[in-house]
């Protein structure tokens, strides 16, 4: 039999060839350890798939806490800065490999969910518009307040996605590197939803301008803006740090803003005006951001603020960039609040009452889920009452 | 609250419209250029000589749901052929021995590759100013993780259903014993995140994707498949329908820079270097997997690489790039030469050194000596002859106390390591064209293999300090080391690395080799 091949050979079903590897394959297996990555400490009991296809698949060497390699980067930026290094966060770690997604998704079963959300998505449009409830919709609501300040707030979770991409490129850790893109991933994904929304309104509603003019104008030259965006072009260029990029972004800014504008503007006040458009988009983004909060509490909390040597530290540090981050974001609801100026009050909706609980949830659960992670004193109710100083 | 007139009669024209109706990709994807808006502290964070176009268009377009879609859908048909049909046919168990070992480094190395290009094209992502460029490099961020979970998960399903679990089971761990690591690191890792960023995406896109993609991920599935393994090419085709959106990016890159006028002035330098980067490690360690590290051959290296390198690369590829001021890399006529000897020469030494592997070697049987010698004839004269002298010396039977290393020192041949691509080198024994040429900077000797990577490190040797494995270990006893970075199976004795396959060979074991009392030294200290 000779070893060179004809075209369209094949070992596994070429009797021939076949035969010939069978009776070179060991009749027992050579080696009884058959759990890939059994050197990994497991999060859970057991060693999940997601930690045997994402752990240590970073080449680190062991100077960078958690690497397996040794020795030097084998080419380096001119001047000689290393490929990655310690020196690109604030952050100490005594292991970068440690982070987990808590939802376990690798690759697979990231896109499994997305697709299902596609899927379902164009489904409901063609339910939602075969249905004609378009027609029961506010007319200012839709055209003034979807139309420009929810097309604004597009570009506000479109400066958060790129705020990914240097943390991304930067940060020490496999898991960490996979986690980021993909909470930059949904990022960018609700800024395409926005734009969904405004092309299917676009579609139903005659006149309705599909055009992303209108909600740039706003939020490049409005006043209801101002404040998210220069927080926004800070986070997204001009921070290096990739931790503070994520600790601004996810767990200052989006916590207490982001939630603010989707949870307790957009989706609690929807319905008051018959959109049950709005609500669909909004949750899908409330999932991402509820698995991103999984995602960065997980890096945040219990692999940096519980660190067993730099615990303390990292603490600290959290809470020096909370103070830089928090006054911002603040503002930026301040800022915010002249928006119930441009819709159809509604008493105890959209008037200061309500505002005021609307505000006094996202504080509150910013303070537990976040503040008291870290023993940040919070005085929520004079944040509180700042922001309802922006009432007009 | 009063509206508008155009507000009541859009409001009054829904009455009549209920026709079903949804939003495609495209529909939304046709406004992402707009979504970014200037301001003062908008630029990138990874400085380049080029400027990217603020027009850059992509050509995927692709919305974020979209790609989760279509991946999935791919998604679906892999991992169904490999948990299905190719577990109930013991797929893993009908793979040729050799090739089982093969695919410990291929899948490894890839994974290496697929995983820093999550990181490269991070910061192509952040660099690029067009949002449809952006695009289309997140696209690919994402693909890479993909890639690398896909890599991963060959080595995963050798592990639990193969043959020889070691080394499959733990190659993060154990590859960074031996000799092919370091250069491999070169190419796959920091030559792709680390420089101008434009520079970097020639090496990952134009050079590794559209050049290396085809020999690695689709000549290996021909081999793969010659040699019994369907495992592989059910994951690497896969991985293969996304690279075409890579090397559409690399396009892209060239594109959006092509007016600049750095471009003139750098860029078929940055091209050349990237080019000799990628084919310094390529050209020898692909030859050497498909040829040593298979049984039943598919064609001669040198054809292979003829044929996707020289005439599709070099020629068709670079070609459509020409009215771009891009050139065919002057180093393209160099590197065809070393496709013929280098990788017979990259195995006599990886050979001489495999118990730093985490693969069992084969030296070629008489029928595979055979075919070296038809297809590169005078492969006998000068390596055929060695290996029957390391043979009848008892290389493979740990009682012989023998191992090819020893052979090297007895007749004084030394074995150096590229400073610049880390790829070892026997200048009085390799029948290809390196040459040895030694530089002292910073009270460090640093040697060096051929003119390109010379050059190269001449021009910023501070981009070039890793220390090689000589260096490394030197004064170390190999079994020492052996232990310290794992290179055993789980019985804690027996090396992962052997040096056959014979399944009724008998094993080398830590004690074996500690018997042999080989201590490293760093060849460059005689010089």
């Amino acid at each position: 039999m000779a070893i060179q091949i004809e075209v369209g050979q094949r070992g596994l079903t070429d009797p021939k060839l076949q035969q010939i590897i069978s009776d070179a394959v060991p009749d027992e297996p050579l080696e009884k350890n058959r759990k890939m990555n059994y050197f990994v400490k497991p999060r859970g009991r057991r060693l999940s798939e997601y930690e045997i296809l994402c752990c240590y698949t970073q080449p680190t060497p062991d100077w960078i806490p958690g690497g397996l390699d040794w020795g030097d980067w084998t080419q380096k930026f001119h001047g000689g800065r290393p490929s990655w290094g310690n020196e690109t966060t604030e952050m100490h770690s005594t292991d970068w490999h440690k982070h987990r997604d808590p939802d376990k998704r690798w690759h697979a079963i990231y896109v499994k969910d997305k697709a299902e959300e596609w899927r379902y998505t164009q489904r409901f449009l063609k339910q939602y518009s075969g249905d004609g409830q378009i027609r029961t919709m506010d007319p200012v609501w839709r055209d003034e307040v979807l139309n420009d300040y929810l097309g604004a707030f597009c570009f506000s979770e479109y400066g958060l996605f790129n705020s990914h991409s240097s943390a991304s490129r930067d940060c020490l850790g496999d898991t960490l590197r996979m986690s980021i893109a993909m909470i930059g991933l949904d990022k960018v994904d609700n800024a395409q939803m926005i734009q969904l929304e405004r092309t299917f309104l676009a579609k139903l509603v005659p006149g309705f301008p599909e055009s992303t003019d209108e909600p740039k104008k706003e939020w490049t030259t409005g006043s209801i803006y101002k404040g998210a965006r220069e927080t926004v072009e800070d986070i997204w260029q001009a921070t290096y740090d990739w931790n503070e990029i994520l600790w601004s972004g996810h767990m200052v800014y989006d916590a207490i803003f982001g939630q603010f504008v989707r949870r307790e503007f957009f989706l609690r006040l929807s319905s008051y005006y018959s959109d049950n458009l709005t609500p669909f988009f909004i949750n899908q983004m409330q999932l991402y951001h509820s698995q991103t909060k999984g995602i960065t509490s997980d890096m945040f909390f219990y692999c940096l603020a519980d660190d067993p040597e730099f615990g303390d530290y990292n603490r600290r540090l959290m809470r020096m960039w909370t103070d830089k981050w928090l006054p911002r974001t603040v503002n930026a609801l301040k800022d915010f609040m002249g928006i119930f100026t441009k819709i159809p009050e509604i008493d105890h909706v959209t008037t200061q009452d309500a505002i005021e609980k609307a505000l006094t949830r996202v504080f509150d659960d910013w303070a537990e889920d976040y503040a008291a992670k870290i023993d940040y004193k919070a005085d929520t109710a004079a944040m509180v009452k700042t922001v309802l100083s922006g009432l007009k | 609250m009063a509206i508008s007139a155009a507000t009541k009669a859009a409001t009054d024209a829904l009455a009549v419209n209920r026709a079903p109706t949804s939003v495609n990709a495209q529909e939304v994807h046709r406004w992402l250029q707009s979504f970014t808006w200037d301001f003062d502290k908008n630029r990138t964070k990874y400085p380049t000589k080029y400027k990217m176009a603020n027009d850059t268009k992509e050509q995927f377009k692709l919305i974020a749901k979209e790609y989760a879609r279509m991946e999935s859908v791919k998604d679906e048909r892999q991992f169904g052929s490999l948990q299905d049909v190719l577990t109930r046919v013991d797929a893993a168990n009908k793979v040729h021995p050799k090739w089982n070992e093969t695919m410990k480094v291929i899948s490894n190395f890839l994974e290496v590759g697929e995983y820093n290009a999550i990181a490269a094209t991070g910061m192509l992502w952040d660099s690029a100013s067009a949002p449809e460029q952006k695009n289309g490099y997140l696209a690919q961020t994402l693909d890479e993780i993909r890639h690398t979970n896909q890599c991963g998960y060959v080595n995963y399903y050798f592990t639990k259903h193969g043959q020889d679990a070691a080394g499959h089971n733990d190659a993060r761990r154990t590859r960074t014993i031996g000799p092919l690591w370091k250069g491999m690191k070169r190419v796959f890792s920091d030559g792709f995140i680390s420089g101008d960023a434009v520079e970097c995406s020639i090496n990952l896109q134009l050079v590794g994707e559209a050049c290396f993609t085809n020999p690695l991920i689709v000549a290996v599935t021909e081999w793969a498949a010659a040699n019994g393994d369907e495992i592989t090419p059910t994951v690497f085709l896969s991985i293969e329908t996304d690279e075409l959106r890579h090397m559409a990016n690399g396009y892209q890159t060239i594109v959006s820079i092509a007016n600049d006028e750095a471009a003139s002035k750098y860029l078929n330098t940055d091209l050349n270097n990237a080019f000799w980067t990628q084919q310094k490690y390529f050209t020898p360690v692909l030859g050497m997997m498909f040829e040593y590290g298979s049984h039943f051959k598919v064609e001669p290296w040198v054809k292979t690489w003829n044929r996707w390198v020289y005439e599709d690369w070099g020629g068709i590829w670079i070609g459509r790039l020409g009215k771009y001021g891009v050139e065919s890399p002057r180093s393209l006529r160099d590197a065809k030469v070393d496709a013929y000897w280098a990788h017979h020469d990259l195995f006599l030494l990886a050979y001489a050194l495999w118990p730093t592997g985490f693969f069992r070697l084969t030296l070629p049987t008489a029928e595979e000596a055979d075919w070296f010698e038809e297809n590169y004839p005078g492969w006998h004269e000068h390596y055929g002859k060695i290996y029957e002298e390391w043979r009848a010396r008892g290389c493979e039977d740990p009682n012989s106390g023998f191992i090819p290393l020893m052979w090297f020192i007895e007749n004084n041949h030394p074995i150096y390591i590229d400073r610049v691509s880390q790829v070892p080198f026997c200048p009085s024994l390799c029948k290809g064209a390196s040459t040895l040429r030694v530089h002292e900077y910073n009270g460090k000797k640093n040697t060096f293999s051929d003119d390109w990577g010379e050059r190269m490190w001449l021009a910023e040797p501070e981009r070039y300090e890793c220390q090689n494995m000589f260096e490394q270990y030197a004064g170390r006893e190999l079994s020492e080391v052996i232990a310290e970075l794992q290179g055993v199976r789980s019985d804690g004795k027996t090396l992962i690395a052997q040096p056959h396959t014979n399944k009724d060979g008998k094993m080398w074991t830590l004690d074996d080799i500690k018997a042999l009392d080989c201590v490293f030294s760093d060849p460059v200290d005689a010089l």
